[in-house]
């Protein structure tokens, strides 16, 4: 092989992989001892993860001229063993540009984590198994959105779940944090077992693994057996997405896990379910021209969306809260997908993408409180913003991103979502969809209440005392997050290149699905279909922001000129009274208003839901089993009855 | 001019913040008096304040108790320049019945500047509204000097 | 050609800093508390203030002295008037007056709904980052009073949205400038029964939205000293009581700009004036007579209150819109 054929492109996603899982493996042999520089034992080693998650996003971007801007599908066939006998019998990597988009999520997030994780590990023992793991996790999920055939599928949720299931147990000095890895354990397992089941189940009858010719085989054979291979696949990557009713796993794993890998869990590992139902439901069975899947998909996006915000904001700590907006913007991800038009699909890949960048940022603001304080209890914390004022800015781009605040990208791709499902709602004159509309914009001020509660209660209010010595984080995780904002930010003000670059050539690919097909060497007689991108309404960014600019520059001048900033200080160790806050004369004491019930003046109306929503999480590994037994058994029952 | 345009503004917009130093409630019942209708001082601009910060003039009444003493003097010192220090009925000038009391500071005029003594017991609003007048004054002057 | 973009420059800069921009907001939003202020005092049988009254207030905190207290943290506290009171100015750009649109064209109404969480929100983050237990009660009633009235100003804008959309035969229309436009061709949507129930509903919302009487509770001088502004004094707090009385101005034009539409001449400054003047009914209608009748409310019947009455309301409006009346 010479090094011209090396270099082609075609190499790259399995480079992108094998690079990933090469790093596992080097990371667990260098360093046997423990290298020279004290302070920092496993810099080696962060540096080789570092490297190998550097190299995997690399040769992903290049993939991005050929399979998202000139529509190549990548077919790979591993020892160029191709199709004999009409079968495919060789292991396949199939590479359009939905895999190749969610690829590139999860090459940042991971080297974004990684990045983040040289500092941010530092005084926490096991380092070495850290890194093999983390590598282990982030190739298993580029295997999964890259791979080819259902049973390698299979093979890297595997992969990902041991990793995830030992990384959430990594700190095991972390209250819950054994337990939290025994639940998603279980729940993970039954999972898995789930899409091994299906797998098996569509083997048997058409004798063949490869995505592809599946796709090409099974519409228009739907049996008894097909159709609980599908509800088998469905539950199976749902407990990967941990959408209703698999949400409660995901808050005890986010909490207890090392923030680096929060952000993996998050961005990543729910990613990589969601991507299981798209190549599930438009691509294998392809069933989504049915108004009773849409409704299906729709309504548990809707569901996730709602109560797990509800469920966020009744929370007290800080990765818990995140954890479950992590759902609820699944759901939104989720119910726009599920529009099954491509305004609708290229809407919820944008926020999926928004998603893993916010959520990362925030995930990675809660490490820096938690590296700096020790905690996460909003409870607790308060006042970091004049200790930590680049954290503060940092989480607050943040959560403006996912509160969906203009100009930032929450509110570009929630604003697509708006749009994709009034317009759904009005071509099929289904009130069922403005529905959608209705709780995803509601949702969408729950989510603001909720972050403008974690900034009052961290990083704004009154300094606990013994936080006074906290100092801002290392450079190191300043950058990865300072990546992450200025992503935010840029996919927030330029939506049509964003759009046009990745989100629309893979929401293109979901609806070509002949042309995954015959790219493999299949028959497909699938028409190619018509996309339109038509959006209803008007968002400018860049014209908004100049108007802004403009404005606050008058106003900045006017200010200035009048001497706005002439302000009086404290000056000197002692506080005058004048500086004081007001407290009706007395002495300040420290009086915090935060924490976990600071809008009871809406959770009051809403206490027998509240109440009902605690009872049912329990927090009891045997009921969340339950549950995914009852939603596997429902999956069935549904989808016998309408399919 | 737009510093004249400030001075004017503040003669016109007062704004009152009322504290209470240990008194019998007499005076506060008359200083709400001057609020309502038959007096209606806002038409002079006077509002109650609800904090300190947002106060021009501070009314105090009440003999200064020992207790409020110190809460007293650091709401006054909360309140931003250019201000004004009223104080309202006999108590905060001489201690009126209480005077000789362990427990009563009075007069206030030992603690901090007070610029305008409104006399009575307690004083009627016309009286009142005589001082807040003065006070007035006072605050814009006080503004010229900035 | 360089002398073409300079003057569109000049124009678009009039707009920003003039009409329908700071200058106009500044005067009327003031205009519109001032005349609250005294149509109140009249309705209580006072002699009120004077109408300018707002403009002294002002004029005064500008020259009062600013202290930063030691608990706060300075750039958040110092900059989130500002740009509460910048962003307020944009939106007031958007909102087209009869068939006059400085940038509505870009405008629509969902990013309307969304840019008026950023006055809000500027305001709360200027109450955390004062470190006062006060400002933090106050922003926590805030934002519940923000999500009690997000619910039915959601139904409302959809409700418009369907509405016009049908008459237009597209089904749907989001944007500011075709709303209007169309109410110029067909008249007022309030002459439509959907809209009628919309209108209601919006007018319910306004006194939330800019905080009066009943639903004040944010800012209850009485019981929580000024809410989030308790600690503010001086240039920061006048940008704050500017950013309200614009709000005024804001709601009270989006209501007319939404069911008052087809009122107007033609002539800009004319239907400046005549938008202005339907401000001042709704402003006398829905905040002023509101603020002299009622009492304040407790923060959770201001929720129950919104998410009960008036999306009911608004919920009626937008089924009569989706079955085409």
């Amino acid at each position: 092989m010479n090094l011209a054929n090396m270099t082609d492109y075609h190499h790259f996603p399995i480079y992108a992989i094998m690079v990933l899982f090469l790093g596992a493996f080097v990371v667990s042999v260098a360093g046997a001892k423990p290298s020279g520089n004290l302070k920092n034992p496993a810099g080696a080693r962060a540096w080789i993860a570092l490297c190998a998650t550097g190299l995997s996003l690399f040769f992903l971007v290049m993939l991005i001229k050929p399979v998202m801007l000139e529509g190549e599908i990548i077919a790979y066939w591993m020892g160029s063993r191709a199709i004999a006998g009409g079968y495919a019998i060789g292991i396949a990597l199939e590479v359009d540009a939905l895999s190749l988009f969610f690829a590139l999520l999860i090459a940042t997030a991971v080297f974004v984590s990684a990045i983040y994780s040289i500092r941010y590990m530092v005084h926490d023992d096991c380092v070495p198994q850290y890194y093999v793991l983390y590598c282990l996790l982030a190739g298993g999920v580029l295997g999964l959105v890259l791979s080819g055939d259902i049973f390698n599928m299979f093979v890297m949720v595997e992969i990902l779940t041991f990793a995830a299931v030992a990384l959430t147990a990594f700190r095991t000095k972390v209250y819950g944090a054994l337990e939290a890895a025994f639940k998603y354990l279980v729940v993970g397992c039954m999972g898995s077992t789930a899409i091994l089941t299906g797998t098996i189940m569509l083997y048997a009858q058409y004798h063949t693994l490869n995505l592809a010719q599946l796709a090409s085989l099974i519409p228009g054979t739907l049996n008894n057996a097909t159709k609980l291979a599908f509800a088998f696949l469905y539950i199976g990557f749902s407990t990967k997405a941990f959408i209703v009713p698999f949400h409660p796993l995901a808050a005890d794993a986010h909490g207890a896990a090392p923030a680096s890998i929060s952000v993996l869990i998050s961005g990543v590992l729910t990613k990589s379910g969601i991507y299981g139902i798209i190549r599930l439901t438009y691509f294998l069975f392809q069933t989504m021209n049915l108004g009773s899947m849409q409704f299906m998909l729709v309504f548990i996006g809707s569901v996730s969306m709602f109560v797990c915000v509800t469920m966020a904001l009744a929370q007290h700590d800080f990765k818990r809260l995140l954890a479950y907006h992590s759902i609820s913007q699944i759901g939104y991800v989720l119910a726009a997908v599920g529009l099954s038009t491509s305004l609708g699909i290229s809407a919820g890949l944008y926020h999926a993408m928004n998603h893993t960048l916010f959520k990362g940022l925030l995930f990675l603001a809660a490490g820096a409180v938690l590296h700096e304080t020790g905690t996460t209890d909003l409870g607790k914390l308060g006042g970091l913003s004049k200790k930590m004022p680049h954290t503060t800015a940092l989480f607050l781009i943040g959560a403006f991103s996912i509160s969906g605040v203009p100009p930032f990208n929450g509110f570009a791709s929630k604003w697509m979502i708006y749009q994709a499902s009034y317009q759904k709602a009005v071509e099929t004159n289904n009130i069922g969809f403005l529905a959608v509309t209705i709780i995803a914009l509601v949702t969408s001020t729950l989510t603001l209440a909720s972050f403008v509660k974690v900034s009052q209660s961290v990083f704004f209010g009154q300094l606990p005392r013994e936080y006074e010595n906290v100092k801002e984080v290392p450079f190191g995780m300043r950058l990865a997050m300072g990546i992450l904002a200025v992503l935010c930010i840029l996919t927030g003000i330029f939506p049509n290149t964003v759009t046009g670059v990745l989100t629309q050539p893979a929401a293109k690919a979901v609806a070509d699905v002949g042309e995954y097909i015959t790219a493999m060497g299949f028959k497909s007689n699938l028409p190619v279909p018509e996309v339109s991108f038509v959006q209803v309404g008007v968002w400018e960014p860049i014209n908004w922001l100049l108007i802004l600019c403009i404005a606050l520059l008058a106003l900045t001048i006017v200010a200035v000129a009048g001497k706005y900033d002439r302000v009086s200080e404290n000056e000197g160790e002692q506080v005058e009274t004048k500086y004081q806050l007001f407290y009706g004369g007395e002495k300040n004491v420290y009086s915090q208003v935060g924490g976990g019930d600071l809008f009871w003046g809406f959770k009051h109306n809403w206490r027998h839901y509240f109440d009902f929503m605690h009872d049912l999480h329990s927090g009891i590994v045997n009921d969340y089993a339950l549950w995914a037994v009852v939603a596997l058994a429902l999956a069935i029952v549904y989808m016998m009855i309408v399919l | 001019m737009f510093q004249k345009l400030i001075a004017e503004s503040t003669a016109k917009s007062p704004w009152l913040f009322h504290i209470n130093s240990g008194s019998c409630n007499g005076c506060d019942i008359e200083l709400v008096a001057i609020l309502t209708p038959r007096y209606d001082v806002e038409r002079l601009g006077f509002k109650l304040a609800g904090s300190p910060r947002q106060a021009d003039i501070v009314v105090v009444t009440g003999p200064v108790t020992k207790q409020s003493l110190n809460r007293v003097l650091s709401t006054i010192s909360q309140v931003p320049e250019p201000r004004c220090i009223v104080t309202m009925g006999s108590c905060p000038q001489s201690g009126n019945v209480f005077k000789g009391s362990y427990s009563v500071c009075a007069p206030l005029s030992q603690y901090v500047h007070v610029d305008v003594d409104i006399a009575g017991c307690a004083p009627k609003p016309e009286a009142i509204i005589d001082g807040l007048a003065k006070a007035t004054k006072i605050l814009k002057e006080k503004r010229g000097r900035m | 050609m360089t002398a073409n973009i300079f003057l569109n420059g000049l124009q678009y800069l009039g707009y920003i800093l003039i009409f329908p921009g700071f200058l106009f907001c500044f005067v009327c939003g003031m205009l519109l508390t001032g005349i609250d202020r005294k149509l109140v005092a009249r309705m209580q049988k006072r002699v009120g203030p004077p109408i300018l009254q707002p403009f002294y207030d002002f004029f005064k905190l500008c020259g009062k002295e600013t202290i930063v207290p030691a608990a706060a943290s300075r750039t958040t506290f110092l900059m989130a008037p500002l740009v509460g009171l910048a962003a307020l100015v944009v939106i007031q750009l958007f909102i087209p007056i009869h068939g006059f649109s400085a940038f509505s064209g870009m405008a629509d109404i969902i990013v309307i709904l969304y840019l008026l969480l950023i006055p809000a929100l500027a305001a709360i983050l200027g109450a955390a980052a004062s470190g006062s237990p006060y400002a933090g009660v106050g922003l926590s009633r805030e934002m519940v009073t923000i999500i009690s009235c997000e619910l039915p100003l959601v139904l409302i804008l959809l409700a418009v949205a369907k509405t016009v959309g049908n008459a237009m035969g597209t089904g749907l229309c989001f944007s500011m400038s075709d709303i209007a436009d169309y109410q110029v061709q067909h008249g007022s949507l309030i002459t439509r029964l959907s809209m009628i129930p919309a209108a209601i509903a919006f007018a319910m919302v306004i006194p939330g939205e800019t905080g009066s009487h009943p639903f004040d509770t944010a800012e209850a001088e009485t019981e929580i000293c000024e809410g989030m502004h308790a600690e503010y004094s001086g240039a920061p707090l006048a940008a704050f009581k500017l950013s309200h009385a614009i709000k005024v101005l804001t709601l009270t034009s989006l209501f007319v700009a939404l069911f008052f539409g087809g009122i107007g001449t033609g002539l800009v400054a004319l239907d400046g004036v005549i938008v202005f003047a339907l401000c001042v009914i709704a402003t006398a209608l829905f905040i002023s007579f509101v603020h002299a009748v009622t009492a304040r409310l407790k923060i959770e019947q201001v929720f129950k209150y919104y998410w009960t009455v008036v999306s009911g309301l608004a919920l009626v409006s937008l089924v009569l819109a989706w079955y085409g009346m």
